[in-house]
C-alpha cells in the first residue's frame, strides 16, 4: 500500500521472558516501511537458542513484505521458523505468514546467471554453427521450392508477386530517382572543379558516365532497397512468425517457402535492375545540369559525347550485377525473418541483421564484380 | 486508509463502438476484499469494461470510481498515484519480454519505490515464490516460459508493490485444469492474507464455483445479474440458464 499518510510508524522490542523471549513489534509493517523495518530487525538481538514468541497486539497494518522481512532476518539470526509461537493474529494473517514462511522455505534468491568465459566461446561458437546449419537448410529448401515452381508454373503466386512488385519496385521509384539524381549532382560537380583544373571539361562526361552506370546506381539502388525492402520482408515474415501465421501456412499444406519467400524473391529480382536503369538515367540528367551549370557544356554536347564514350556494355556491366545484390537481399531478409522467434524483441533484433547483412552482402558482391572482371564494360 | 466505501464503483457506464451501444448503462461496485468475477459471452465488452476500470480507455459516457476517485476526470499524475495502488494481471501476462522475470517484478519496485538494491532482491525473490514459480525461473525470459508459468511470473509483478485491488483478465485461460486450479487456490490465499480485492473477468466456471465471491453478469450491454454464484445460477434467463449448464454434462 503505497500511500505515506495515516501509517503508525513501525517499532519493535524484545522482552526476556521466563520460558523464553517476547518480540513485539508495533504499528505498520508494511512495504512503505520495509527500509525502517529492516533496520529495526538487523539492530535488535534476538537470541535464538530460547523459545520465541512473536506478540501482534501492537501492531496495526502487515503485509507480505512486512512478513518476508521478518522470517528472513530471524532466519539469518540463526532462528528455526517453525519453532516461533506466534500470538495475537488474526486468522488472515496467520494465513498469510504461513503462506510467505512455507514459501521463503525453498531458499534462495535470484541467481545471476554466470557467465565465464569458456562456455560463452563455446555457447556463441554452437549459436553460429547452428545458424549456419539452419542457413543451408533454408537454401536448400528454397531451391526445393523453386524446382517445383519450374515444374509446375501453376504454384507460382500471380497476385502476392504483383503486389511484391508494386511495393518493392513502384513505390521505390520516387526515392530512387530522387538519391541516383542527387548523386550524379555531387559527383559531377566534385569532378567538374577537378576536370577544370586540366582545362578537359568535355572528360566530364566520361567520367560521369562510367562511375554512374557501373558502380553508383547500382550499388545506391541496391543499398535503398535493402534498406526499405530488405527491412520490411524481415519484419513481415517476423510477425506472422509471432502471430504463428506461417504454421497455418504449413498445416493448410502450403509451402512457407513458396507462398511467403518465392514471390518476394522474384520480384525483388526483377524490379532492382530496373529500377537501377532509372538510376542510371537519372545520375546521368543530374550530372548532365551540373556540366551545364559549371562548365558551359551545352546538353547537346553532353549527350553527344554520351553517344561516344559510353558503350552499352558498361551499362549491361551495371545492370548484371544487380539481380545478384537483389538474390542476397532476399534471401538474407527472408532467412532473418523465418529466425524470428516468438517475442516482440526479437522482430526488431532481425531487421537490424537484415538491414546490416544485406548491405555487408552488396558490397562485397560488387567487389568481388569489380575483382573478377577489371575490363568488364569498359 | 480514510476511505471505506467501495472499492470500485460504476456508474451508468455507456461505450459507444463503431455504429452500436457496447455497453447501455452499467451500474455495480465492488466492496473491499470482495472477489469479483464479470462474466458474458464474448463481444459482450467484458475486456473493454475493464480496461476501462483501469483506466485505459474511457468509457463514452458514465464514470468509473476507483478508491472513491473519479478516473475519467482526474489529471495523469493523480491517475498514476491510483495506479501504483491497483495491480493488473492481462490475458496473455504483458510480460516484458526483453527482461527477465525477476527484472520484470523488479520494475514496478524500482519505478514506484526507493528501495535499496538488497531489499528489493529480496522482495522480487519473495514475490516470485510466492506466485508458485521455482527461484530458477527468475532468471529466465518469458520466451522461455510456458503459459502456466508466465501467468504465474505476471501474478508476480502485479503483486510486486502490494496493491489493494487486483484486476485479471482471463487468469486461468490457457492453463490445464490442475495449474487453474491451483491458480484459483493461490488467488483466494493471497485475497484473503492479504485483504485484497479482486475484479476478474473470466469464463471459467470452476472458478466461478470454486473462489468467488460474487458474480457479475453482462448480457447485451446491461447487468443482468449480480450476486452469490449460487443465487445467479438458479436466475431463470436463457443465457445465464445456457452459461451454467454448458458443462453439466461431465457433472
Amino acid at each position: 500500500m503505497l500511500q505515506a499518510m495515516t501509517h503508525a510508524s513501525p517499532s519493535l522490542e524484545c522482552i526476556a521472558a521466563a520460558d523464553g523471549c517476547v518480540l513485539k513489534p508495533g504499528g505498520c509493517w508494511c512495504i512503505d516501511e520495509l527500509e525502517r523495518l529492516d533496520q529495526l530487525l538487523t539492530s535488535t538481538p534476538v537470541p535464538h537458542d530460547c523459545r520465541l514468541k512473536i506478540d501482534a497486539s501492537g501492531l496495526t497494518d502487515l503485509d507480505s513484505a512486512g512478513v518476508m522481512l521478518v522470517v528472513n532476518r530471524l532466519r539469518a539470526q540463526g532462528v528455526v521458523w517453525s519453532n516461533v509461537d506466534l500470538a495475537d493474529f488474526n486468522a488472515h494473517q496467520l494465513d498469510l505468514i504461513q503462506l510467505v514462511a512455507e514459501r521463503l522455505d525453498a531458499r534462495g534468491q535470484p541467481r545471476r546467471r554466470r557467465s565465464a568465459l569458456l562456455p560463452l566461446l563455446g555457447r556463441k561458437a554452437a549459436e553460429q554453427i547452428r545458424a549456419m546449419v539452419s542457413q543451408f537448410v533454408f537454401f536448400g529448401r528454397l531451391v526445393e521450392a523453386v524446382s517445383e515452381v519450374v515444374r509446375r508454373p501453376r504454384l507460382l503466386r500471380l497476385r502476392e508477386l504483383t503486389t511484391q512488385l508494386e511495393t518493392v519496385g513502384l513505390n521505390a521509384l520516387p526515392i530512387v530517382m530522387l538519391m541516383t539524381f542527387l548523386i550524379g549532382v555531387v559527383f559531377a560537380f566534385l569532378l567538374g572543379v577537378q576536370v577544370q583544373k586540366f582545362g578537359a571539361n568535355i572528360f566530364i562526361v566520361d567520367g560521369v558516365s562510367l562511375a554512374v552506370t557501373r558502380e553508383l546506381a547500382p550499388l545506391l539502388t541496391a543499398i535503398l532497397v535493402a534498406g526499405r525492402s530488405g527491412a520490411a520482408f524481415t519484419a513481415q515474415i517476423g510477425a506472422m512468425k509471432v502471430t504463428e501465421e506461417i504454421d497455418a501456412i504449413a498445416t493448410l499444406g502450403l509451402s512457407p517457402i513458396q507462398v511467403l519467400v518465392l514471390p518476394r524473391l522474384l520480384a525483388i529480382i526483377i524490379t532492382l535492375p530496373l529500377l537501377t536503369f532509372v538510376g542510371d538515367v537519372m545520375g546521368v540528367l543530374g550530372s548532365s545540369l551540373v556540366a551545364h551549370a559549371q562548365l558551359d557544356i551545352t546538353y547537346y554536347t553532353f549527350f553527344e559525347r554520351l553517344k561516344s564514350v559510353l558503350p552499352a556494355s558498361t551499362v549491361w556491366f551495371g545492370l548484371a550485377k544487380t539481380p545478384v545484390f537483389a538474390a542476397a537481399i532476399a534471401l538474407i531478409a527472408c532467412r532473418n525473418g523465418f529466425a524470428v522467434q516468438r517475442d516482440a524483441r526479437s522482430v526488431g533484433e532481425y531487421t537490424t541483421k537484415t538491414v546490416v547483412q544485406s548491405l555487408v552482402a552488396v558490397i562485397l558482391i560488387d567487389s568481388l564484380f569489380a575483382i573478377a572482371f577489371p575490363e568488364g564494360g569498359l | 486508509m480514510s476511505f471505506t466505501g467501495a472499492i470500485l464503483q460504476v456508474e451508468n457506464l455507456h461505450t459507444h463502438l463503431g455504429d452500436q451501444w457496447l455497453h447501455k448503462g452499467i451500474n455495480f461496485s465492488v466492496g473491499r476484499g470482495e472477489v469479483v468475477a464479470l462474466i458474458g459471452g464474448s463481444g459482450t465488452g467484458k475486456s473493454v469494461l475493464l480496461r476501462q476500470c483501469i483506466g485505459l480507455t474511457r468509457p463514452s459516457q458514465g464514470k468509473v470510481r476507483l478508491f472513491g476517485e473519479d478516473i475519467c476526470a482526474l489529471s495523469g499524475r493523480q491517475l498514476n498515484q491510483v495506479r501504483s495502488r491497483y495491480g493488473v494481471l492481462f490475458q496473455e501476462g504483458a510480460l516484458f519480454s526483453s527482461m527477465t522475470v525477476a527484472e520484470n517484478v523488479a520494475a514496478p519496485l524500482q519505478e514506484h519505490t526507493r528501495l535499496p538494491l538488497k531489499l528489493r532482491n529480496e522482495l522480487v525473490a519473495m514475490k516470485i515464490r510466492l506466485a508458485g514459480l521455482p527461484m530458477e525461473a527468475a532468471s529466465k525470459r518469458p520466451s522461455e516460459l510456458s503459459g502456466g508459468m508466465k501467468k504465474r511470473a505476471a501474478l508476480a509483478r502485479a503483486l510486486a508493490l502490494e496493491p489493494e485491488l487486483l484486476f485479471l483478465d482471463e487468469p486461468t485461460s490457457g492453463l490445464d485444469p490442475i495449474s487453474a486450479r491451483e491458480f484459483d487456490h493461490l488467488l483466494r490465499v493471497l485475497c484473503d492474507s492479504l485483504g485484497l480485492t479482486a475484479f476478474m473477468a473470466t469464463h471459467d466456471l470452476d472458478t466461478l464455483w470454486g473462489m468467488v465471491d460474487r458474480v457479475i453478469v453482462l448480457y447485451a450491454g446491461k447487468v443482468i445479474a449480480n450476486g452469490p454464484v449460487n443465487e445467479v445460477a438458479k436466475l431463470d434467463h436463457d443465457w445465464i440458464r445456457a452459461y451454467f449448464s454448458a458443462h453439466s454434462g461431465r457433472q
